[in-house]
């Protein structure tokens, strides 16, 4: 018998965008037709191959130096997923570590972290994701601890609530009652209460990872300018929108069924695993 | 006057807040490896000069001396000079503000209408064929960020139509009247309908843009407020009255489901002011979000700390207006 997730269809939409997302990523090197930084200054700018002066061996034609966009279009997907990945797992880990803390001992560490959380949420997310950049400097590992610093809280305020339902419910003071220390009663009888909660937070926080690299990136505070990003080829493709259009539109569509995936998984996780507090929230 | 007094509790919160943030700004941005002074001189400028600056500018001092010293200017509105314009960033910032406020009120009024028509459009599908069809759809809108629409925008009424024009505020050649600063409201003061329509026109589709990338979270809670609220009694009751479906919905229903959306409203109207950069970019739209992508590009520390603590005050104000009309629409928080 399959468990209750695995058979929606938006859980399964959604696995099937992101393992698509992760396979280009991962055989990038294999996949591209061209190397992504090879230059060709003769076939500047062409179109995609079936649009008039289209070149076969470019499918989605070039950029402005000459470089086939398809094979930047796959190495780009390296980036984004891997800060996808780390990012929304790290933001993961600290907002979750402060959720149990703040949920489950209560008293001045919840006044606390709830107050840092306040002073959080008084920014817009993008221009705190901006300033950490420019505090940081650019750079892959920059944008992942920038996403960690901006987005825990997202995990912390929902987990938190959580976690205060968990811990009033009998069984927690059983295992109380049985001599299990602190941390043992928050890892064995509170995390795996809230663990659906957490798996649904965590996917949708890939989706989110995915726009706030393309757009440090856009601004040019994302990764190395070396490094191939999506954003970056949206900035680039904009100067080009009249001549090749695809441009613009690749990593447009690109950023669009990642972040599709990661939402539809996120959405039928939600669904499946019954998580109503979540039901509502952003 | 409870109204008053909420809103005032409100304030009294933000302030701290305000502190703390401003705090942070000013730490976050002094551990960057460049030297406000030496950026601030000519570059033949001499070793010693840029010492003498570095002195005017405090910046040999201890961090906390140089914050308090920072404060005690900021309270008198001297936020310092930006580096890369040469001005006075507290006017730089007071400049761009209107056009941010009235590109971000905009697109409100765009995501609002949006998702509280999207929202009962969904409810009503309920337990329909349609459903969950609507629901993906709401969901495929949601992967879409306001980026990707401003582009995507450019691209089909810019490029491809040419039915749009796509960069600044108005037309060239039309000048500001400049009486507030906002637009929209400074052409009808100043009886010029052909500004005013070029304003309009240009703030369309930025305004649109933004609106759709925050409509999808509206319409889902409104729809699921509307399920909580249909559970109710009252509405059994209005029923049994013979009452039309229709006017339940509308007169009846929304008015206690809405309450939560408002909260959620007033949250996304933050995250929407701090969205607006990346359009206002992508559109030359002179606001808060060129300025402070231009200032981040040219490590102009004044301009980010002003156009930071501005963007942390507006959240703040929206957000105590926001706890201010929840009180208003909801007797039930007032004292008796």
């Amino acid at each position: 018998m399959m468990p209750r997730w695995m058979r929606s269809a938006r859980v399964l939409a959604g696995l099937g965008l992101a393992a698509l997302m992760l396979v280009c990523a991962m055989a990038a090197p294999w996949l591209a037709p061209h190397d992504p930084d090879e230059q060709d200054l003769l076939a500047m700018l062409l179109p995609a191959a079936w649009q008039a002066g289209g070149d076969e061996t470019h499918l989605l034609g070039t950029d402005g130096l000459g470089r086939d966009v398809l094979s930047r279009l796959l190495y780009g997907a390296r980036v984004a997923m891997t800060v996808a990945v780390t990012a929304s797992f790290g933001a993961a880990l600290a907002g979750a570590i402060t959720a149990y803390v703040a949920g489950y001992l209560g008293g001045w560490m919840d006044w606390l972290i709830g107050r840092a959380i306040d002073v959080w949420m008084s920014f817009p997310p993008v221009i705190l994701s901006l300033i950490l950049m420019t505090g940081l400097g650019t750079g892959a590992r920059n944008v992942v601890l920038a996403i960690v610093l901006v987005d825990w809280t997202r995990f912390c305020r929902v987990l938190r609530a959580e976690v205060i339902v968990v811990t009033q419910r009998d069984y927690v003071t059983a295992a109380r009652l049985a001599g299990f220390s602190h941390l043992r009663t928050v890892l064995k009888e509170i995390v795996p209460a809230t663990m659906p909660l957490l798996v649904t937070l965590l996917t949708l926080e890939m989706g989110i990872a995915v726009v706030v690299e393309a757009i440090l990136s856009f601004v040019g505070l994302g990764v190395k300018s070396d490094q191939i990003a999506w954003g970056q080829m949206i900035a680039d493709g904009r100067e080009a929108v009249y001549q090749a259009p695809w441009n613009l539109l690749a990593p447009v569509l690109a950023i669009f069924v990642a972040v599709a995936g990661f939402n539809l998984l996120g959405d039928g996780l939600r669904r499946s695993l019954d998580v109503r507090t979540l039901e509502g929230r952003e | 006057m409870i109204l008053l007094a909420a809103l005032g509790r409100r304030l009294v919160t933000a302030v701290p807040i305000l502190f703390v943030v401003s705090m942070l700004l000013f730490a976050a941005l002094r551990v960057l490896p460049v030297d406000p002074a030496a950026m601030s001189m000519p570059p033949n400028a001499t070793k010693d000069e840029i010492e003498a600056a570095r002195r005017e500018m405090g910046l040999d001092r201890p961090l906390p001396e140089q914050y308090v010293l920072w404060l005690g200017r900021a309270a008198r509105g001297d936020f310092g000079r930006s580096i890369h314009h040469r001005r006075d960033a507290g006017k730089l910032v007071a400049e761009a503000l209107p056009g941010t406020i009235e590109l971000a009120m905009a697109a409100m009024v765009v995501a609002s209408g949006l998702g509280l028509g999207g929202g009962l459009l969904l409810f009503m599908l309920r337990g329909r064929r349609m459903e969950p069809v609507a629901e993906t759809a709401t969901t495929l809108m949601m992967s879409v960020p306001e980026f990707l629409w401003a582009l995507l925008f450019i691209f089909v009424f810019g490029v491809a139509l040419q039915a749009m024009p796509f960069t600044g505020r108005l037309d060239p050649g039309m000048k500001l009247p400049g009486i507030t600063g906002f637009l929209l409201l400074d052409s009808v003061l100043a009886g010029r309908p052909d500004i005013l329509w070029s304003a309009m026109v240009h703030l369309l589709l930025p305004a649109v843009a933004l609106g759709l990338a925050f409509a999808p979270p509206i319409m889902r809670v409104l729809r699921a407020s509307l399920i909580d609220t249909y559970h109710e009694d009252y509405i059994r009751q209005a029923r049994l009255r013979g009452i039309s479906e229709g006017r339940i919905l509308l007169r009846h229903a929304l008015k206690n489901a809405i309450l939560p959306t408002l909260t959620l409203m007033g949250v996304q109207f933050g995250f929407l002011f701090g969205g607006s950069l990346l359009v206002e970019v992508i559109y030359s739209f002179p606001g808060m979000g060129n300025l402070m992508v231009d200032a981040v590009r040219n490590a102009d520390l004044p301009i980010i700390q002003v156009v930071g603590l501005a963007y942390c005050v507006v959240v703040l104000v929206i957000n105590s207006l926001v706890d201010g009309l929840y009180l208003v629409l909801n007797p039930r928080l007032r004292p008796r």
